[in-house]
């Protein structure tokens, strides 16, 4: 046994009529694009939650959620001055982003060629598994939308944008039922991501316990459920009139 | 009972195949689908015609010679069961039950329903193999195994190599297939001292000729041995150990 990948040591005419054996290896490797699929999804979970907490401010306040967006831009100090520790996190999800879109995108293109010709038929219930790629490049389209309506405050941003006036800011931008729409559909196509990709984090970072798998099982779908109703209960509590600004 | 089958065929390789209708009238419904795909045969041949080509061998489910997707299913509609123990009385009189060889990239089209299934030996010739003394046997309690691990162990050797799981795959994989050696090996006391070699070059050639795994689950509901969908997270799990570890064990 080597380390080399091994070819077919016979000349049978058969396979190499139809299909050299002796395919290049796929660079990178398949199993390290899953892994930094999984590793990069985890980072984005884990963001996701994190910044739901945060939203869910909103129900508390202007006067809150204006004080942990400012509390967000000066995380850590005086350990870390200014902003430095919101630019380093940027950072890290600047390039997470790009490793996530660019190893989802090289896998499908690699399991499209490998299906060939003859389309499977949609056997297993598992909706989010073969959906991934259109989730995400959905996503991808919303968190370019999100970040000028809310951050940046240009383009799609609703008029009267204030750069510290993060309440206002959602307020208004969820006014316009055509965003608050939206917001909302692509909540439900993150949760339907997420409950597939966390499933499969457990099986990219090798994950083969029964009870290990069951719980990611249920946690997927749990997380799934709860970052969808709680992030989409924001824009329709604009439009019904629950919230706004002061 | 009546069933048309609509069957693929293929001369060779490098044609250009296509589904072909027949008629079974005298269809019965303790029949195996090979049994059915005998009937029909024998019917071609009294017509002069070339018979259809499938393989088979056991006809017990223990060899994994036989393999054709049953209306787009791999082996036939009921689940964990390979071809010749699926039976007639899943359809009903006048069903069309479309036959045709496994399907992915990985398998080409030889002639009809056979599929070259190579690049799943060149998978074990990378390394789902042990190192072992050949002659004399050894003692019998030299090297203990408790009890759990041989069955663990068997549950994941109980592959029997057919590639139902490729066909299944939407994505062309054979995570189920490399995981279930990878696993059975490493559970063993002669498999694990070649574990980490094993992995770096079983699963480098799985990728050389199938495709990457998204967990959806459709392999270990075809495969006839009922390997467990652990096996692959098995795949990743092994080549990140030797990874991380480096040695060959
Ligand atoms: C907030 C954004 C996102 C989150 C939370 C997220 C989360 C995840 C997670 C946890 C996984 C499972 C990783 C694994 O395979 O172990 C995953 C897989 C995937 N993601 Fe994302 N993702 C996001 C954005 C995107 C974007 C923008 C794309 C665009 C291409 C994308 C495409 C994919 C694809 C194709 C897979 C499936 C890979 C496979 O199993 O074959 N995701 N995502
Ligand atoms: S013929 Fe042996 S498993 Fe079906």
């Amino acid at each position: 046994m080597s380390s080399e990948t091994t070819y077919r040591p016979d000349a049978d005419p058969i396979p190499s009529a139809a299909r050299p054996a002796a395919t290049p290896a796929p660079f990178p490797p398949t199993w390290a694009l899953k892994v930094t699929m999984a590793v990069t999804g985890s980072i984005f979970v884990a963001f996701i939650l994190f910044h739901l907490a945060g939203n869910l401010k909103v129900y508390i306040g202007a006067e809150d959620f204006n004080h942990y967006a400012e509390w967000l831009r000066h995380l850590l100090n005086p350990l870390i001055p200014g902003s430095g520790f919101l630019w380093a996190f940027r950072a890290v999800m600047a390039i997470s982003l790009v490793l996530h879109v660019y190893s989802g995108i090289t896998l499908w293109v690699r399991a499209r060629r490998a299906r060939g010709a003859h389309a499977r038929r949609f056997l297993v219930r598992r909706l989010g598994s073969r959906t991934m790629i259109w989730t995400g490049l959905i996503v991808l389209c919303f968190i370019v939308f999100h970040i000028l309506d809310l951050t940046v405050g240009k383009i799609v941003a609703a008029p009267g944008f204030a750069p510290d006036d993060a309440y206002s800011n959602l307020i208004h931008s969820f006014e316009r039922p055509a965003v608050a729409l939206f917001y909302g559909l692509t909540m439900a196509l993150i949760a339907v991501h997420i409950s597939h990709g966390i499933w499969s984090v457990v099986n990219d970072l090798g994950g083969t316990g029964t009870r290990l798998r069951a719980v990611v099982f249920a946690l997927a779908g749990a997380i799934a459920v709860v970052v969808a109703v709680a992030n989409l209960s924001i824009p329709i509590a604009v439009q019904l009139g629950f919230l706004t600004v002061g | 009972m009546r069933l048309i089958l609509e069957v693929w065929r293929q001369a060779s390789p490098q044609a250009q195949g296509h589904f072909e209708p027949y008629e079974i009238a005298d269809a019965r419904e303790e029949m195996s689908l090979l049994e059915l795909l005998d009937r029909l045969n024998h019917q071609l041949i009294e017509a002069n015609q070339d018979p259809v080509a499938f393989e088979s061998d056991c006809r017990e489910g223990i060899c994994g010679t036989c393999g054709i997707d049953v209306n787009g299913t791999p082996h036939g509609p009921e689940d964990n069961v390979p071809a010749c123990g699926q039976h007639v009385r899943s359809f009903h009189d006048g069903d069309t039950v479309r036959i045709e060889p496994f399907r992915a990239a990985g398998f080409t089209i030889i002639r009809d329903l056979i599929v070259d299934r190579t690049g799943l030996d060149r998978i074990i010739q990378a390394g789902g193999t042990v190192a072992v003394d050949a002659g004399t046997a050894m003692d019998a309690d030299s090297v203990l195994v408790t009890h759990e691990q041989s069955e663990q162990a068997l549950d994941f050797a109980a592959c029997i190599g057919c590639g139902a799981c490729v066909s299944a795959c939407p994505n062309g994989a054979a995570y189920l297939f490399t995981g279930a050696k990878l696993k059975h090996l490493s559970l063993m006391p002669h498999g694990r001292m070649e574990r980490g070699k094993r992995a770096v070059s079983m699963v480098a050639q799985m990728e050389h000729e199938f495709g990457p795994c998204s967990q959806i689950g459709e392999c270990a509901l075809a495969c006839p041995a009922g390997v467990p969908l652990s096996a692959i997270a098995t795949v990743n799990a092994e080549r990140l150990r030797a990874m991380l570890r480096h040695r060959d064990n």
